[in-house]
C-alpha cells in the first residue's frame, strides 16, 4: 500500500485489489497477471491524491461495493465467489456510473503500461525512447502498378 | 495591469512605457514565424519575435516514460483546453463538430503535428478556374516551387520522387518505413487499382544537418525527443538565433497598436509575470495561425480600426477552413506491427483527389494511412467503443485488437463559407484576461457528401487489404488542426485582407504569413505550404525593403 498520505483504509485497499483482479483477471494461460496484483491499486492512490476531487467518487463507489457484497457474505466483496464478484461488479456498472467509467479508465491504463504486461504482449517493457524499434526499409517494388498509371494530375 | 474586456484597446496615455523601436516584430515562433525570421536573418535588421509559448525540453517528452500514451489526455492532448496549460489559450469551439487544435511553444504546432508533408497541388491554386468554386488564389505553384524545395531542404523532409499525382520534384530523404502495416494496405490500394505513394514526412531518415535518424518510436505527437521529426524549434530557429534574431518566450502580445497615420507602430505584451510590456516596430508579422491571427486582430481594436485591425474589408475571421477528417478503422486477424514507426505517416493515397463531378461534389480528399495504437490506446479505444469488455473475456477481446487495428484518415478540402468564423468570445479569456476565440463552423454539403463517398472508399480499400470489421467516424471531432483562411489573400481589397505577399491592404506594415492567409485549404496538410509561403513573404520583404511600405 502506497506510504503517501492515505486515500484508503486497509478495509478498502483490499476491496479495491480484489475489484480490479475481478476487472482484469490472470490470464489461463498465465501470460498475463491480475490488474490486481500487479499493485495497480497503488496507482490508482497516486492518481487520486494528483486528484483529490475524484477521491470522494472512489470511496463512496467502493463503499457501495462492500454494501451489497456483505449483504451476501460477511467478508465483503473479497469473499464473493469468482462468478459473484463478476454479477456484483455488473450491478455496481449500473448503479455508480461515473465511478465504473473511471474505474475502468484508470484501470486499462494502468494495467497496459506495467512491465510484466507489456511482456506478456511480448514487447519489451520500457518507454519508446530512446531505443525506439526496428523496421525493415520499405519494399518500393510495390509501387509499380502506381508508377505504370502516369500523370494524375492536373495542371493549373 | 491586465487585458480590458473590450479587447485590449486603450488611449495612447493608458499605454505602458515605450521601448526602443525594433525593424521587424514577428508574433509566433511557430512553422511560419521560424521561417520567416531565418528568411529575413541576413538582412541584418533587429528583429525580435514574441512568443506567448516557452521552450521544449526534448527530454521531458511524454515518450521517455512507459505513461507517454495516457499524456496524449491529459498536458499533451490535442486541444488546449484539455491540456489546460498556462502557456496556451482557451477555444470556445462548443458551435463546431470539429474542436481547435493548436500548442503554443517555440515550434508552435510542429511540437505535436504528425509532420505529413504534402505539398498542395497545382490545381489548388485555380479552384475558380478549374472547377468553379471558391476563388483562385493571386499566385500559383510555380511561385511557391522553390520556397517548396528550399523549405523541403530545411526541415529535412523524406519521401520518394516519381509521384504521379504531383508535378516533378526531388525530395532529400528516403520514405519513411512502411512497416507490415504498410505493406498491407499498399497490397490493398494495388489490388483495387488506386494511387498510392510513400508519404512526404517532414522526418529525417538519416543524419541530416546534426539531427538523429528516426528510430520509429511512433510518438511523434507528443513530440519527438529524437529530434528526427522537423519542429521549428530544431530547424529553423538555432540557425535564425545564430544569425541575430532575438527570441523572446513567455511573452502573449494582447495588442497591435497603430499611430495616427494609421500604420501599425508596435504592440502591447505580457511576460511571464503578467507585466504589460510596450513593444515599439517598424513593420509586424503576424504568424498565430488560423485561430490566434484573427483573434488579435479582432483584439486590436481603435478609433481608425473600430471592428478589428486591417478589417475594413469585414473578412478577419471569416471563411475558416478546418479539413473535415474521416478516420475509417479496420480490424485485421494478423498482427500488424502498427505500433512501430512514424504516427502520423506512412503511405498516402490521391486517388480522389481532382474534382470527379460524377462524385457528386466537387474537389476531393487525400488517403494517409497512420500507425495503429499503443498498448495503452489500444484499450482505452476499445473501451470507448464498447469492443473490450472487462472480466473473464477481457484477454481475449484485448488480443482482438491489440496490434490488428489500422487508421485511414481522408482529409477533405472544405470551401471558404463566410459563415464559417472566428469571433472574440464574450466571456472566455486566456490567463492575461485577454478575450479567447470563438469558432463557428458548420459543415456544407459538399463536404458532407465528400465525407460519406471517402468512407466508402476507405472501407472498400481496408476491406480489399484483409481487414474482417471496418467502423467509421465522420467528421473526426478532434481534427480541427488545421486552421486556414480567416484574413484571406486576394488583389482586391474589398475581397481580401492581405495583397498576393501577405500584407495587409489596410495596414502597408502589417504582414500575415500563415494559414489564416490560404484563399482555399487544399486536400492535403498545410504546414509546408504554410511555410512556403512564409519564405516567399519574407523574400518579398527583402526584395521591397528599399519602398516598403510606400
Amino acid at each position: 500500500m502506497s506510504d503517501a498520505t492515505p486515500v484508503f483504509s486497509t478495509c478498502e485497499y483490499r476491496t479495491l485489489t480484489c475489484v480490479l483482479d475481478t476487472i482484469i483477471p490472470p490470464s489461463d494461460d498465465g501470460k498475463f497477471p491480475g490488474a490486481g496484483a500487479i499493485g495497480l491499486a497503488d496507482a490508482i492512490v497516486a492518481a487520486l491524491q494528483h486528484t483529490p476531487a475524484l477521491q470522494p467518487v472512489f470511496i463512496q463507489g467502493l463503499a457501495a461495493i462492500e454494501d451489497r457484497s456483505r449483504k451476501q457474505t460477511s467478508e465483503g466483496f473479497v469473499g464473493l465467489s469468482p462468478a459473484a464478484k463478476v454479477e456484483m461488479l455488473h450491478e455496481i456498472a449500473l448503479a455508480e456510473q461515473g465511478f465504473f467509467a473511471l474505474l475502468l479508465f484508470h484501470t486499462y491504463a494502468g494495467y497496459y503500461q506495467n512491465g510484466r504486461v507489456l511482456e506478456g504482449l511480448g514487447l519489451e517493457p520500457r518507454p519508446p525512447h530512446p531505443k525506439g524499434y526496428e523496421m525493415p526499409p520499405p519494399d518500393l517494388t510495390l509501387l509499380e502498378p502506381v508508377r505504370r498509371r502516369g500523370k494524375l494530375y492536373r495542371s493549373g | 495591469m491586465h487585458a480590458t474586456r473590450d479587447g485590449c484597446s486603450r488611449d495612447s496615455q493608458q499605454r505602458p512605457k515605450s521601448t526602443e523601436p525594433i525593424d521587424i516584430l514577428i508574433i509566433g515562433a511557430g512553422a511560419a514565424g521560424a521561417a520567416l525570421a531565418w528568411s529575413l536573418a541576413d538582412t541584418r535588421m533587429n528583429i525580435l519575435c514574441l512568443e506567448q509559448g516557452d521552450w521544449m525540453d526534448p527530454a521531458q517528452y511524454p515518450g521517455m516514460r512507459t505513461d507517454w500514451e495516457v499524456r496524449q489526455l491529459s498536458d499533451f492532448a490535442l486541444s488546449p483546453n484539455a491540456r489546460g496549460r498556462r502557456e496556451d489559450y482557451p477555444v470556445n469551439d462548443a458551435d463546431s463538430p470539429i474542436a481547435a487544435s493548436m500548442f503554443n511553444a517555440v515550434g508552435g504546432s510542429t511540437i505535436m503535428y504528425g509532420a505529413h508533408f504534402p505539398r498542395f497541388h497545382p490545381a489548388d491554386f485555380k479552384v475558380k478556374t478549374l472547377d468553379g468554386v471558391a476563388d483562385d488564389w493571386p499566385l500559383d505553384y510555380a511561385r511557391l516551387e522553390p520556397y517548396y524545395v528550399l523549405n523541403d531542404r530545411m526541415m529535412g523532409v523524406a519521401g520518394l520522387a516519381g509521384d504521379p499525382a504531383y508535378p516533378p520534384k526531388d525530395v532529400p530523404l528516403p520514405p519513411v518505413a512502411f512497416g507490415k502495416l504498410g505493406e498491407t494496405i499498399a497490397r490493398g490500394f494495388n489490388r483495387l487499382g488506386w494511387h498510392w505513394w510513400p508519404s512526404d514526412s517532414a522526418i529525417v531518415t538519416q543524419p541530416y544537418e546534426g539531427r538523429a535518424a528516426c528510430i520509429n518510436a511512433g510518438t511523434c505527437v507528443v513530440g519527438c525527443a529524437q529530434g528526427a521529426k522537423a519542429s521549428t524549434d530544431i530547424t529553423y530557429w538555432p540557425v535564425a538565433l545564430r544569425r541575430g534574431v532575438r527570441l523572446k518566450t513567455r511573452c502573449r502580445v494582447c495588442e497591435i497598436t497603430v499611430g495616427a497615420n494609421g500604420m501599425a507602430d508596435g504592440v502591447i505584451y505580457y511576460d511571464a509575470q503578467g507585466i504589460e510590456h510596450r513593444q515599439r516596430a517598424e513593420a509586424v508579422v503576424l504568424a498565430c495561425n488560423g485561430i490566434g491571427t484573427a483573434r488579435l486582430l479582432l483584439n486590436s481594436r481603435s478609433q481608425l480600426f473600430p471592428d478589428g485591425l486591417a478589417n475594413r474589408s469585414g473578412l478577419v475571421g471569416k471563411n475558416l477552413m478546418l479539413h473535415p477528417y474521416a478516420l475509417v478503422t479496420g480490424v485485421f486477424n494478423e498482427p500488424l506491427e502498427g505500433y512501430k514507426g512514424p504516427t502520423g505517416c506512412c503511405i498516402m493515397s490521391q486517388e480522389f483527389y481532382e474534382t470527379d463531378r460524377s462524385r457528386g461534389f466537387v474537389r476531393g480528399c487525400t488517403f494517409e494511412v497512420g500507425r495503429g495504437a499503443g498498448p495503452v490506446l489500444a484499450a482505452l479505444q476499445g473501451l470507448s467503443a464498447g469492443h473490450l469488455p472487462w472480466g473473464p473475456d477481457h484477454h481475449h477481446a484485448y488480443a482482438e485488437l491489440f496490434d490488428r487495428t489500422m487508421g485511414i484518415v481522408a482529409i477533405c478540402e472544405d470551401l471558404p463559407e463566410p459563415h464559417n468564423r472566428v469571433t472574440l468570445d464574450p466571456l472566455l479569456v486566456d490567463a492575461e484576461g485577454i478575450p479567447a476565440p470563438k469558432i463557428t463552423y458548420r459543415l456544407s454539403d459538399n463536404s458532407r457528401t465528400m465525407l460519406d463517398y471517402a468512407v466508402a472508399r476507405a472501407k472498400e480499400v481496408l476491406e480489399a487489404s484483409g481487414a474482417k470489421t471496418v467502423s467509421a467516424e465522420a467528421p473526426l471531432k478532434v481534427a480541427g488542426w488545421h486552421l486556414m483562411g480567416t484574413a484571406r489573400m486576394g488583389t482586391d481589397p474589398d475581397t481580401s485582407v492581405v495583397n498576393d505577399w501577405g500584407r495587409c491592404h489596410d495596414v502597408r506594415n502589417l504582414f500575415i504569413i500563415d494559414g489564416s492567409i490560404f484563399v482555399t485549404g487544399a486536400g492535403v496538410n498545410p504546414t509546408c505550404t504554410i511555410q512556403a509561403l512564409a519564405l516567399y513573404i519574407g523574400d518579398m520583404i527583402k526584395r521591397n525593403l528599399a519602398n516598403l511600405f510606400d
